[in-house]
């Protein structure tokens, strides 16, 4: 059988289609169609000639076989130093191996690649710091991970995660209605406490634009609401876009670069329509990936930038906070020992480790901050990243990755770690759910909002007796 | 044979391995492409150029990196062998010799003592690289024969050009007639094999430079810290 009904080689483009591979649940039917599903070997050999160019080629030619790069890698660390999963090892054997081949591989071996660049790589990128030529290879298996999704060879969930931005522009099932009501209701709900709060829907020219992750709307609201607080308290001139509020890329874990290029367009597009001076998005990571790192190039702009200037959160929390607009009462200052999660996507892959370190040195009394050990740049990742998370079949290979974090944080000796990234906040909850140590975790808004100072104007007004 | 093999093929061999190796430099700019990697190679030049300077800066300075700081000993390795590698042949007395008859060039040259020091620290060297090949799990899986031949080929000229000078082993014509083949044998290797990396490490290390110095942080962040 060359292609299955759910397992093949067609993205899900209808809401039809999107309900029916829902339906298959936990991808039974889908991972046995995988067996039988057929490599279009003529398909694949023309993408690498179409795709694969100098920088991947040499990089697989030159790898001088040195094998610093195993100890770069948190999953060889986390499982016993298996020399399989050394990171040279990996992309040679599989995409060495399609790239030598020329595409003639076959269904086992690409449901071996398929196991290698979703649950032996999360894309971090940290091999490529290590690398004396910089072979990066989380690029590489993004990459790979491409080649494989062309042929169907990809994990049930993202398969339907990338089919979600495919047919509603967002990475859950979340529309532009449920995104604008939730909007309004969090705001109604927030005028309680703070009169006169809002959330400016398709304003323009405002001085920020505000985008998020899905799952807010979907399952968080109460962070859409506490951007709004501080939004509100800072005085700021901002908005959201009726459409195009959704900043995450499931589709960039998925290796799906046309959904990719489509989302990236829609957000740029209500850039466009709603004229901000700056945007930002969310505490996420990937989100910033897709959108602020790689999204410029998905949609092909030339200066690799976006339509205009594009902060992540903490890049305006920090200046927020540097500026004055926002004001921390220093009797509330988090005094017990506290560390910081470094996320991959911004601080390795966005140089802002510092605009981190200077939000904490406002929250934190001085001498409570514990440095995990690597970190900033060479952090290791949450043990979630890359769609790790998400993916039913790999959950033991998450769960054992988890172990290099939990040791990190163990070795901090905090009981509280921030998190401002949306998929290290789950990883850590999971670690916690899964080693029980004791710990909590939090992202940055809600730490804020307990301990900013408001202004006397912002209070609700004493009701009259 | 000595006049051949120190003339015609002395001249083929040099400009296989400098044509050679600007075919490589050529066909590796070539086949960059600013949307496939997704970096602005050609509007942000000035930050990519940046980029790209501190990622070669770091990592070919001993210690310089994070890199090589986590492996001591391996970077000690690794910069004996490559200085041993790179200096003796190059600033020889016994070679600037020949330039000088052949070509009447002159040209500076290291002490017999320094020469004898590098190459055998080379060798050592290159002797403990194999050690860590065959004895470490992680490097035994990615290694391959092809691994073994080409550091057999890259110690060849220097096994054999101690040899000749020392007047060891016996035969100094059979020494100096292996150690000239030896010695264009690895120069025309490397265009073709992984030691092109001689321009190779260059090129990619400078790429990843500028992909970070460009998109990955260069342009707003702090910059990288390798």
């Amino acid at each position: 059988m060359p292609e299955g009904k759910f397992c093949n080689k067609t993205p899900v483009n209808t809401q039809e289609a999107l309900e029916a591979v829902l339906g298959d649940k936990g991808g039974k039917q889908y991972y046995a169609e995988m067996l039988e599903l057929d490599v279009d070997k003529a398909k694949l050999a023309t993408s690498l000639k179409n795709t694969c160019k100098s920088r991947i080629r040499t990089w697989l030619e030159m790898c001088a076989h040195c094998g610093l790069c195993a100890d770069s890698c948190f999953l060889y660390l986390a499982n016993d130093r298996k020399p399989e999963q050394v990171p040279a090892y990996k992309i040679q054997s599989t995409l060495g191996e399609i790239v030598k081949k020329n595409g003639d591989v076959d269904n086992a071996f690409m449901r071996h690649a398929m196991e290698v660049a979703w649950s032996q790589c999360t894309c971090c990128n940290r091999c490529g710091q290590y690398c004396p030529y910089g072979i990066d290879m989380g690029i590489m298996f993004g990459y790979l991970r491409g080649l494989l999704y062309s042929q169907g060879f990809v994990p049930w969930e993202l398969k339907i995660g990338a089919g979600m931005h495919r047919v509603f522009k967002a990475q859950m099932n979340v529309t532009d209605e449920d995104w604008t009501e939730t909007c309004e209701w969090m705001a109604e709900e927030a005028q309680d406490e703070w009169p006169g709060l809002e959330i400016p829907i398709d304003k323009e020219n405002a001085d920020i634009m505000y985008t998020v992750n899905a799952r807010e709307p979907k399952h968080y609201p109460e962070d859409i609401s506490e951007a709004a607080v501080l939004f509100h308290v800072a005085g700021e001139n901002w908005t959201v876009p009726s459409s195009g509020w959704e900043q995450t890329s499931l589709s960039l874990f998925a290796g799906d670069w046309e959904a990719c290029k489509m989302q990236v367009e829609h957000v740029y597009a209500a850039i466009d329509r709603l004229k901000p001076k700056r945007a930002c998005g969310t505490e996420c990571g990937h989100a910033h990936r897709a959108t602020v790192i790689e999204g410029p190039y998905w949609a092909g702009r030339p200066d690799g930038l976006t339509p205009v200037r594009f902060l992540h959160y903490t890049e305006w929390l920090e200046e927020a906070l540097r500026l004055g607009k926002i004001k921390i009462d220093p009797a509330k200052r988090i005094k017990q020992p506290v560390t910081l999660q470094d996320s991959c996507n911004y601080i390795r892959n966005y140089g802002l480790k510092e605009i981190t370190r200077n939000i904490l040195s406002y929250l934190v009394e001085p001498g409570y901050f514990v440095e995990m050990s690597p970190n900033k740049e060479h952090n290791y990742c949450c043990g979630g990243g890359g769609g790790f998370n998400g993916m039913g079949i790999f959950r033991p290979q998450r769960n054992r990755a988890l172990m290099v974090k939990r040791d990190q944080i163990l070795a901090t000796g905090c009981k509280l770690v921030i998190a401002p990234c949306h998929n290290c906040w789950d990883a850590i909850r999971d670690l916690e759910e899964e080693f029980k140590i004791g710990i909590k975790w939090s992202f940055l808004k809600p730490l804020v909002i307990s301990m900013m100072i408001v202004p006397e104007h912002l209070k609700p007004k004493e009701e009259e007796e | 044979m000595y006049q051949i093999i120190t003339g015609p093929l002395l001249w083929l061999t040099f400009a296989v391995f400098f044509g050679g190796l600007a075919w490589r430099v050529y066909t590796y700019i070539k086949g960059l492409d600013w949307k496939l990697d997704r970096v602005a190679y050609g509007t942000q030049t000035a930050y990519g150029i940046r980029g790209a300077a501190r990622s070669i800066a770091a990592w070919i300075v001993p210690f310089g990196s994070q890199g090589w700081k986590v492996k001591p000993i391996f970077t000690i390795l690794f910069f004996t062998f490559h200085i041993g590698l790179v200096v003796v042949p190059l600033f020889l007395a016994g070679h600037a010799v020949v330039l000088k008859m052949r070509f009447g060039i002159g040209w500076p040259t290291i002490p017999m003592l320094a020469a004898d020091i590098l190459t055998v620290a080379m060798l050592c060297a290159g002797v403990f690289i194999i050690i860590r090949r065959i004895s470490l799990p992680e490097v035994r899986i990615i290694t391959s024969l092809y691994d073994y031949l080409l550091l057999a080929i890259t110690m060849a000229p220097f096994v054999t050009g101690f040899m000749a000078v020392h007047q060891l082993g016996g035969d100094y014509e059979f020494w100096l007639l292996a150690h000239v083949i030896a010695g264009e044998i690895m120069l025309l290797a490397v265009p073709f094999t992984k030691l092109f990396h001689v321009v190779g490490f260059f090129l990619s290390r400078g790429q990843l430079g500028m992909d970070y110095g460009i998109k990955r942080g260069g342009m707003t962040g702090a910059p990288m810290t390798w």
